[in-house]
């Protein structure tokens, strides 16, 4: 990525229009949704794309806010406190301030177009009202959950379970830009945009992760003949791996893992089956694009 | 009695014969220095560095450029390096109290050795560390310990949140914290359908909430504690991890140094600490703006802290250390702690602090000139206080008088094992025996150094090597036997005395070289006495501009010196003008007037404050040898009045006593005085002529005068007798004295020289006291008598006419 005298980072020249014309992203102020505004300013910058930033006020804080016996305890006091409304609406549009300053940051960096919206209800179901217009949306893995969980957060969920987009999964110690990219092909038509999506994102000098699950064992060798159809002759660093029947999700988590190579690219329309692949984003600690629209590139 | 005959041309010069030395040139000789005739100084530099209990220092004494230095040196360079190699020192950082750096010591050689490998197993260990904490065992523990603590704070809320669950009530996260609400389908039940619930269905939600607001309250109270100690699982993985990393280079330093304690207590303290600060070699370089922010600065000064900062190393001695400080400041001696300027603040740390050179010099020996240490602010009294205390403590002077207002270090000071030679006049060390009272606590030993050796041939033979001795060290052209024979009959004249030669080899050394300069412009192989004779005559011509002057102006009548007639009152006499390292000799006219008085004699050079104290004394002595020859019969009534005509500054000195005496003899007697013969010599109350100083200058004075004006055979000077052995004159002098044309004169008393001055004898008393009426005495008696009775005379008229 180059540098401008300024600050502005420009990004690689790429040929070609892409159907990514717009990208949502939530933006709740947690590492992971940072994480995902970074990642989306970059596509959109890379992709001519603009970007649209979310943030949902939380009708169920807002409603527990007017319940009389309503209080929370404080993180750093462990002592509960009354709640009010006023309060609540106050830090909420505080939190809306930060996350609107954050994508404004961003965009500026990879000079983008961007708009804010404010939303308030539940926020799985904003969320993916407010990104229907958008060609992929970005979320985190998980949002601002009380218990930590390494899994999937609530709207994550929900985007998995309840939207036809394109979604990226971001988490924090990834970067779209530093990354290499392992994408799970099976032979399908999914797999193969998924492919095609991988190329698209992966950086000059990163390597091209192909995890090939053939159903039966052998018909690795027909996969690679069909992969050498779809990567363009000029790109070196290609990496094939082989993995034959599989269907277990902790199996190929383990096998993810070893490989350890950054952003996961997978279709939950190919071979197999869906449960699968979700039971795999939740376990997987990878960033994740789901690939469902057929192919961003045009 | 009897007038002294002129003395005879032999005894005007002693000769050096070339043929008493057993070589032809100085090449012979084997070019190693030899130090004669300071026995007793020799003897007193043995004795100070062979006692060694405290104080026996040594103070050289003696003037400048008498070899002090030359043979002090010369004589510890022989006994340095027979002497054992002291210990290294260095300074390190001190864990404990950081502005308290420590001193290590270690046997010579070895400070270098321990700072190298230092250097070494830190640089090492950028390596080591960093690999260390990457390695895949380190990452996996470490990610272990977060979700330990992670899985343990989600199982709880987890526990928690599924307990909530099964009531309806929903574990929130507000901005703040956590909260907990009762919910229907997944959200949270809007306020007016919760009015709408029995009051018996509210508080059981109410009251539920409660108790899992009461176990999120106790979860989040452990919280912390299971933090602190997923940290310290941590923290005691890193130790572990660091530890093992460490020890391996820190062993095999250990072992290196295993004989040291004191070293391998410092390994040991500096492992714990890097250890402790391994994080710190984990940091990766700084960026840019952190470079101009200064943080790059302080992350580099953090491992200064793993230098060795080695102050003294002895790794390339041979002996004992010899040191010559030549610029001995307070903190050239005791060393110094330097600041380095950092964002506009003076910072510094142990590896700033400078080595002084009594730090050098520990263990052997340490050579000050004391005229140069005593102008040095705070020298003196640092020099003190580290012999004192037998022990080098560095204080920075600008702490000190707080001139700079920053934080400073206070290193160990380190124990302090040294001989101090002064070297310096004399007046310096009487001075300080007088006024200080530490410095004979501390300088009990005195090497006295003689101004002059014995003109004998093993001293003329010491001069000879001297003069080898320079050749060699300044690879000069050699000198013949003729020109060593020169330069020790010059060492004579410098000495001023025939019996004697200089022991000044400053100005020994300075005609031999300048006597090489004219032998090579000459082209000469060897240095002859020409040469020798040349830079003589050369250096006498450089300094003459003054003296030319004055003869001018005498010869021009300006300065009015009669040398051919005779004159009553008026004398010659003979003074030295000492300008620089030159001196010449000039005559001066003294006159005196006598009239009527009380028996005084007036000094106009005491009246007018222009006559030293010396000189008025020599005035009052001849008034008491008047007193004591003339005024026993009588009252002496006159008033006599002495002066040194044509002077125009102040004189000092007696040596013109006897001129003034003999002056005021002829004045008394109406005898006149020979104006071609000068006179020089002090004189005491019983008339007898006493010694004076610089006799060939004041020879040579005149001498040139009366040859700019003519030399007819009269002229000549009237020396004291007891300064026979101090004459040693120009070759020209010699020549016109053998020639008969110049004479001087050895007198003992006024009476022989009052004969040669007017030709008529001086007379000797009878039994009556009266001395012959022709005589010069008689007429003087003669005439005090007549004075006597004049005044008597004057005085009854006087009282007549009062009455």
């Amino acid at each position: 990525m180059q540098q401008t005298k300024h600050g502005n980072r420009i990004p690689p020249e790429k040929t070609g229009s892409y159907a990514i014309r717009s990208i949502a992203v939530g933006i709740d102020c947690s590492p992971h949704s940072i994480a995902s505004l970074k990642t989306a300013a970059e596509l959109a910058a890379r992709m001519h794309a603009e970007l649209l930033g979310i943030f949902v006020e939380d009708i169920n804080l807002l409603r527990m806010a007017e319940l009389p016996f309503s209080q929370e305890i404080r993180i750093y006091s462990a002592e509960p406190e009354s709640m009010d409304t006023a309060e609540l609406e106050r830090l909420l549009r505080i939190q809306a301030k930060q996350a609107e300053a954050s994508l404004q940051r961003e965009a500026q960096l990879f000079r983008v177009h961007h708009s804010f919206s404010v939303r308030r209800g539940m926020v799985p179901k904003e969320v993916i009202a407010a990104a229907l217009g958008a060609d992929l949306l970005v979320l985190g893995r998980s949002g601002r959950s009380p218990t930590c969980r390494k899994g999937l957060g609530s709207t994550a969920r929900t985007a998995l379970s309840g939207s036809a987009k394109n979604v990226l999964l971001m988490r924090t110690g990834f970067s779209a830009e530093d990354e290499s990219v392992l994408v799970l092909y099976d032979g399908s038509e999914p797999s193969k945009s998924a492919i095609a999506i991988a190329i698209d994102l992966l950086r000059p000098g990163n390597t091209l992760h192909i995890l090939m699950l053939p159903q039966i064992e052998g018909d690795d060798k027909a996969m690679a003949d069909e992969l050498t159809m779809l990567i363009p002759a000029d790109m070196l660093r290609v990496e094939y791996h082989t993995l034959p029947a599989v269907t277990d999700s902790r199996i190929l988590a383990r096998y993810i893992r070893m490989a350890d190579s950054g952003l996961l690219v997978l279709s939950d329309r190919m071979n197999l089956p869906a449960e699968t692949i979700y039971n795999l984003i939740d376990e997987i600690d990878y960033p994740v694009l789901l690939v469902r629209d057929g192919g961003m590139n045009c | 009695m009897s007038i002294p005959s002129a003395l005879h041309p032999d005894k005007l010069y002693r000769k050096c014969d070339p043929l008493e030395f057993t070589f032809t040139t100085t090449e012979e000789l084997d070019g190693s220095l030899e130090i004669a005739g300071q026995e007793r100084a020799l003897d007193a530099i043995r004795f100070s560095m062979g006692i060694l209990h405290d104080g026996f220092n040594l103070f050289a004494l003696g003037p400048n450029g008498t070899g002090k230095q030359t043979a002090v040196m010369h004589y510890l360079s022989g006994i340095a390096s027979q002497a054992g190699i002291p210990d290294d020192w260095c300074y390190v950082y001190n864990v404990e109290k950081p502005r308290h750096p420590s001193a290590l010591r270690l046997p010579a050689g070895k400070a270098c050795a321990l700072s190298r490998d230092m250097e070494r197993l830190v640089e090492a260990l950028f390596t080591v560390l960093p690999a260390a904490f990457s390695s895949e065992e380190y990452q996996a523990q470490e990610k272990a310990i977060g979700e330990q603590f992670q899985e343990r704070q989600t199982a709880a809320i987890e526990k928690l949140e599924k307990k909530a669950a099964e009531n309806n009530i929903a574990l929130i996260r507000t901005p703040a914290g956590f909260a907990f609400a009762p919910v229907k389908n997944g959200e949270v039940i809007k306020p007016e359908e919760f009015m709408l619930l029995k009051e018996g269905e509210r508080e059981v939600i109410e009251k539920e909430i409660a108790s899992l607001k009461n176990a999120m309250q106790s979860i989040m109270a452990q919280i912390p504690k299971w933090q602190r100690e997923a940290q310290e699982k941590i923290k005691e993985l890193n130790r572990q991890v660091a530890d093992f990393a460490v020890k391996p280079l820190f062993a095999e330093l250990k072992n290196n140094y295993s004989s040291l304690g004191q070293v391998t207590a410092y390994l040991e303290t500096t492992e714990n600490d890097i250890i402790e600060h391994f994080d710190r070699f984990l940091e990766k370089e700084g960026a840019p703006h952190e470079i101009f922010a200064g943080l790059s600065a302080t992350k580099g000064s953090f491992f200064n802290r793993y230098r060795i900062n080695v102050l003294v190393d002895n790794s390339r001695s041979t002996g004992a250390p010899l040191v010559f400080e030549d610029k001995p400041a307070c903190q050239n001696l005791v060393g110094d702690i330097e600041h380095l300027s950092q964002m506009g603040t003076l910072v510094t740390d142990f590896t700033l602090i400078k080595a002084g050179a009594l730090h050098r010099a520990n263990g052997g020996y340490l050579l000050i000139d004391a005229r140069r240490l005593l102008i040095e602010p705070l020298a003196w009294e640092a020099l003190k206080k580290a012999l004192r205390t037998r022990q080098i403590r560095i204080e920075s002077l600008a702490q000190l008088y707080s001139l700079v207002s920053t934080v400073s270090l206070d290193p160990e000071p380190i124990p302090l094992e040294v001989k101090v030679i002064l070297m310096g006049e004399r007046y310096l060390y009487y001075l300080l025996s007088s006024y200080d009272p530490d410095f004979s606590e501390l300088f009990k030993v005195a090497a006295d150094f003689e101004d002059d050796l014995r003109n004998n041939p093993e001293g003329r033979f010491a001069y000879a090597r001297t003069i080898g001795a320079i050749v060699e060290k300044d690879r000069l052209r050699h000198f013949d036997r003729t020109a060593v024979a020169r330069i020790v009959e010059h060492g004579c004249r410098l000495a001023g005395d025939a019996t004697k030669l200089t022991a000044h080899m400053q100005s020994i050394a300075d005609i031999v070289r300048e006597s090489e300069y004219y032998a090579r412009e000459n082209d000469r192989a060897l240095v002859a006495a020409e040469d020798v004779q040349h830079a003589i005559d050369a250096r006498t011509v450089r300094a003459s501009r003054i003296r030319e002057k004055l003869r001018e102006a005498t010869l021009r009548n300006t300065i009015l010196i009669d040398t051919t007639s005779e004159k009553t009152g008026q004398i010659n006499g003979l003074a030295v003008y000492s300008l620089g390292n030159q001196s010449f000799g000039h005559p001066g006219r003294i006159t005196a007037r006598v009239s009527l008085g009380k028996g005084e004699v007036i000094d106009i050079e005491r009246e007018v404050e222009m006559g030293g104290p010396i000189h008025s004394k020599g005035v009052l002595i001849l008034s008491g040898f008047l007193a004591a020859r003339f005024g026993m019969q009588q009252p002496l009534s006159l008033s006599a009045s002495l002066v040194f005509e044509q002077s125009y500054s102040g004189i000092e000195g007696d040596s013109a006593s006897s001129a003034e005496l003999y002056a005021l003899l002829s004045a008394l007697s109406e005898t006149p005085i020979r104006q071609w013969l000068a006179v020089t010599g002090s004189v005491n109350q019983h008339g007898e002529v006493q010694a004076i100083g610089g006799v060939n200058e004041k020879i040579e004075g005149f001498f040139d005068l009366c040859t700019a004006r003519g030399l007819d055979g009269k002229h000549g000077v009237l020396i004291p007798v007891s300064n026979i052995d101090n004459i040693m004159l120009r070759n020209d002098v010699v020549e016109a004295v053998k020639a008969g044309l110049f004479s001087i004169y050895p007198v003992s008393h006024i009476d022989e020289g009052i004969e040669i001055l007017t030709g008529i004898p001086a007379g000797e008393a009878d039994a009556d006291g009266l001395y012959p009426r022709e005589s010069v005495n008689g007429k003087v008696q003669a005439r005090l008598q007549e004075m006597a009775l004049k005044l008597k005379k004057f005085n009854a008229e006087s009282n007549g006419n009062d009455d």
